[in-house]
C-alpha cells in the first residue's frame, strides 16, 4: 500500500474511535439519529460506487432496497428462516435485481437509463401492492419483523461496524486499478474500450458490487425497523435522500456519501422543531443549490481544500 | 510472400443514403507503412472505425493476422493488437498523463486490476518516449497544449501495446519541432518493436518520409495507390484535391 493510503487509514481509524467512543457521551435519542444517518451513508455509497464512479446514474436506488428488505422480511416472518440465512438471501437476490438493473445499461445511458431504473422502482412499489399482498402485506406491508438487536447503543454498534467495514472496502476498492477504470467509463466509455478493456465486464462489476451494498443495507434496515411498508422505501423523498446525501458529500468518493449522510441528517433534525412536516425536504433542493454554486464537488473537496490550506500555513 | 497483417475486403459503409465507402480493399503487410489521404469526407476516419468496430460495416471482410475479426468487440480488437489515435484527441479529461496512460495498460482481469499495483516507472517511461516531462506526467489533459493531446495520444497508444496502429492526423495543430519529435517516435518503435503503422494526414510533407505505400480516397472509393511519388503526380489524385 502507498504512503497516502497509510496515512489516510490513519484517518479512518481516527474516525472509528471516535464514532466508537460516541455513546458514552450523547444521549440514546442522538444515537438513534445516528443510526439513521448510518443507513443512508450505506445507501448512498452503494449509489456512488456505480453512479458517482461510472456515471450511470441510478433513480431507482430504492428498488434494490426494497428486494433486499422484502426478502428477508418474507423469508423470516412468514416462513420463519433464521434471519442469519435470510439475509445472505436477500443480498443474493438483491444481486439479481442488480442484473436486471444492468440490462439497460448495456444499451442506454444518461438520462434514459435513469428514467428507465426509476420505472423499475416504480414497477416493484406496484408489485407489492398487488401481487401477492397475503405474503407481502399490500399496502399495509409487514411489521413485527425479528430484529437483530434490541436497545440504542447495540444498534447504534451494529449499524456503524456495518458502515465502516463497508465504507473502508469500497474505499480501498476505488483506489485500486479498477476504480480508475470505473472513472473512466465515466469520462469516455468508448475511449476505454478503445484502451482494450471489457466496459460490460466493469459495469457489471460496478452494478453488482452497489446492489451487493444495497442488499446488506436494506436487509439490516428492515430488521433495524422491525417493519416494512412500500410507502416508506419506494418513496421519492427515500430515493432523494439517498441521491443529496451522495451529491453534497461529493460523489465518486465513497467518503463523500458518509459525510453527506450525517451532515443530511443531522440537519433535518435540527431543522425538526422548525419545520416539524414534510417541507423540511424541501430544503434539500435549498442545500443542494448552495452546495453546488459553492463547491460542486461537495463538502468532501472543501474539506479536502481546507486541509490543504491548513498544512501550507503550518510550513 | 508472407501473409498479410490486415486483409480489408470490399468493405462498405453507408450512413442512411449517404455512402461512406464504396468497396474498399487493400492488405498492409507486417512491418509496413501505409499512408492514407484523400479530400475532406473521403471516409479515411470511417475506415479507422470499421477497423475497430466503433462502427459496423454495411458490407464487406476484414481480417486481422488471417483470421476474420468480424465477431470482435473493439476492446478485443484491441486485445488482439489493433489500436488507433483519434482525429480529436480524447483523453480522460480528470486523469493525470499517468493515469491516462494507467487506463490503458490495464489488464481485463478484474482480480488482476484489483490485486495488481499500477506500474508507475512503466507508465513514466511511456511518457517520457513520447516526449513528456516528469512534472508533465503528473498534469491534467486540460493543462496541455494541442502538440502534447498528440502526444497522449500515441502514449495511450503505445500503452496498448499494438501490432498495427492506426493514427489519424497526429500531425494536425502541431509545429514543425513537434511534427519531427513525433516522426522520429514512429520510427524508432517501428525499428525496435516492428509496429506496423496506416496514417491518415492532411500534411503530405511530414507523410512522405515515412510512408511505403499510399492509398489515395476519394468519395469514398480508392482512386490511387503506390509509392508517394507516384500518387502525387497521379492526374486523378490531382483533381481529387484540387476538385474539393
Ligand atoms: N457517424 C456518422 N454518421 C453519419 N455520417 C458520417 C458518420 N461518420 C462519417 N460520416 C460521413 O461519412 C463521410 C466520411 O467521413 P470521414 O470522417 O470518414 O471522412 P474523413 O476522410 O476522415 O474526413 P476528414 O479529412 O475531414 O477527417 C463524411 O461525409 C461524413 O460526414
Ligand atoms: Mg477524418
Amino acid at each position: 500500500m502507498d504512503k497516502t493510503t497509510l496515512k489516510l487509514l490513519g484517518g479512518w481509524l481516527l474516525f472509528g474511535v471516535i464514532m466508537c467512543l460516541l455513546p458514552l457521551v450523547v444521549s440514546t435519542g442522538t444515537l438513534r439519529i445516528l443510526i439513521f444517518a448510518h443507513f443512508l451513508a450505506i445507501f448512498a455509497m452503494s449509489w456512488d460506487i456505480l453512479s458517482g464512479r461510472t456515471g450511470y446514474i441510478s433513480f431507482g436506488h430504492p428498488f434494490l432496497i426494497g428486494i433486499a428488505g422484502y426478502t428477508t422480511a418474507i423469508l423470516s416472518f412468514r416462513y420463519g428462516v433464521p434471519i442469519y440465512f435470510s439475509i445472505p438471501a436477500a443480498v443474493a437476490a438483491t444481486m439479481v435485481g442488480g442484473t436486471l438493473f444492468f440490462v439497460p445499461a448495456l444499451r442506454i445511458r444518461g438520462t434514459y437509463f435513469a428514467l428507465v431504473t426509476l420505472a423499475f422502482m416504480e414497477i416493484l412499489y406496484q408489485m407489492t401492492k398487488v401481487v401477492a399482498p397475503k405474503v407481502t402485506g399490500g399496502t399495509r406491508g409487514i411489521s413485527g419483523i425479528e430484529t437483530i438487536v434490541t436497545g440504542a447503543v447495540p444498534n447504534y454498534y451494529l449499524t456503524f461496524a456495518a458502515m465502516f467495514v463497508i465504507g473502508l472496502l469500497l474505499w480501498l476498492l476505488v483506489r485500486t486499478r479498477i476504480g480508475i477504470a470505473l472513472s473512466a467509463i465515466q469520462m469516455d466509455e468508448e475511449a476505454v474500450k478503445s484502451a482494450g478493456l471489457n466496459t460490460t465486464k466493469l459495469k457489471l462489476f460496478a452494478f453488482m458490487v452497489s446492489a451487493a451494498v444495497a442488499g446488506i443495507g436494506g436487509a439490516f434496515y428492515v430488521h433495524y425497523l422491525g417493519s416494512i411498508a412500500p410507502r416508506g422505501i419506494f418513496e421519492i423523498n427515500f430515493l432523494f435522500t439517498i441521491l443529496i446525501a451522495a451529491l453534497i458529500g461529493g460523489a465518486g468518493t465513497i467518503v463523500g456519501p458518509i459525510i453527506g449522510a450525517y451532515f443530511l441528517t443531522m440537519l433535518l433534525e435540527f431543522l425538526r422543531p422548525v419545520l416539524p412536516g414534510m417541507e423540511r425536504y424541501f430544503l434539500y433542493g435549498i442545500v443542494a443549490l448552495v452546495v453546488y454554486v459553492y463547491q460542486p464537488n461537495g463538502i468532501h473537496s472543501l474539506l479536502a481544500s481546507a486541509r490543504r490550506h491548513l498544512s501550507v500555513g503550518k510550513s | 510472400m508472407a501473409e498479410p497483417l490486415l486483409e480489408v475486403r470490399d468493405l462498405h459503409k453507408s450512413f442512411g443514403g449517404l455512402h461512406a465507402l464504396r468497396g474498399l480493399t487493400f492488405n498492409i503487410a507486417a512491418g509496413e507503412t501505409l499512408g492514407l489521404i484523400g479530400p475532406n469526407g473521403a471516409g479515411k476516419t470511417t475506415v479507422f472505425n470499421l477497423i475497430m468496430n466503433e462502427l459496423k460495416p454495411t458490407a464487406g471482410e476484414i481480417r486481422f493476422e488471417g483470421k476474420n475479426i468480424a465477431r470482435l468487440a473493439t476492446h478485443a480488437r484491441v486485445k488482439r493488437g489493433i489500436a488507433r489515435t483519434y482525429q480529436v484527441p480524447k483523453p480522460f479529461g480528470e486523469m493525470s498523463v499517468a493515469e491516462n496512460i494507467r487506463v490503458c495498460m490495464a489488464t481485463d482481469d478484474l482480480w488482476k486490476l484489483i490485486s495488481g499495483r499500477p506500474d508507475e516507472a512503466a507508465e513514466r517511461d511511456i511518457g517520457q518516449s513520447v516526449g513528456f516531462t516528469d512534472q508533465q506526467i503528473g498534469v491534467q489533459p486540460s493543462e496541455l497544449s494541442m502538440g502534447d493531446l498528440r502526444r497522449l495520444e500515441m502514449a495511450r497508444n503505445i500503452a496498448v501495446r499494438p501490432k498495427l496502429l492506426l493514427l489519424d492526423e497526429v500531425f494536425a495543430g502541431l509545429t514543425l519541432g513537434e511534427i519531427a519529435q513525433i516522426s522520429e517516435l514512429l520510427v524508432e518503435k517501428k525499428q525496435k518493436e516492428g509496429l506496423t503503422y496506416i496514417i491518415v494526414s492532411h500534411d503530405l510533407r511530414a507523410l512522405a518520409p515515412l510512408v511505403d505505400r499510399v492509398l489515395v480516397l476519394s468519395f469514398g472509393a480508392l482512386i490511387a495507390e503506390g509509392s508517394f511519388e507516384e500518387v502525387i503526380n497521379d492526374e486523378g489524385v490531382r483533381e481529387a484535391y484540387l476538385g474539393q
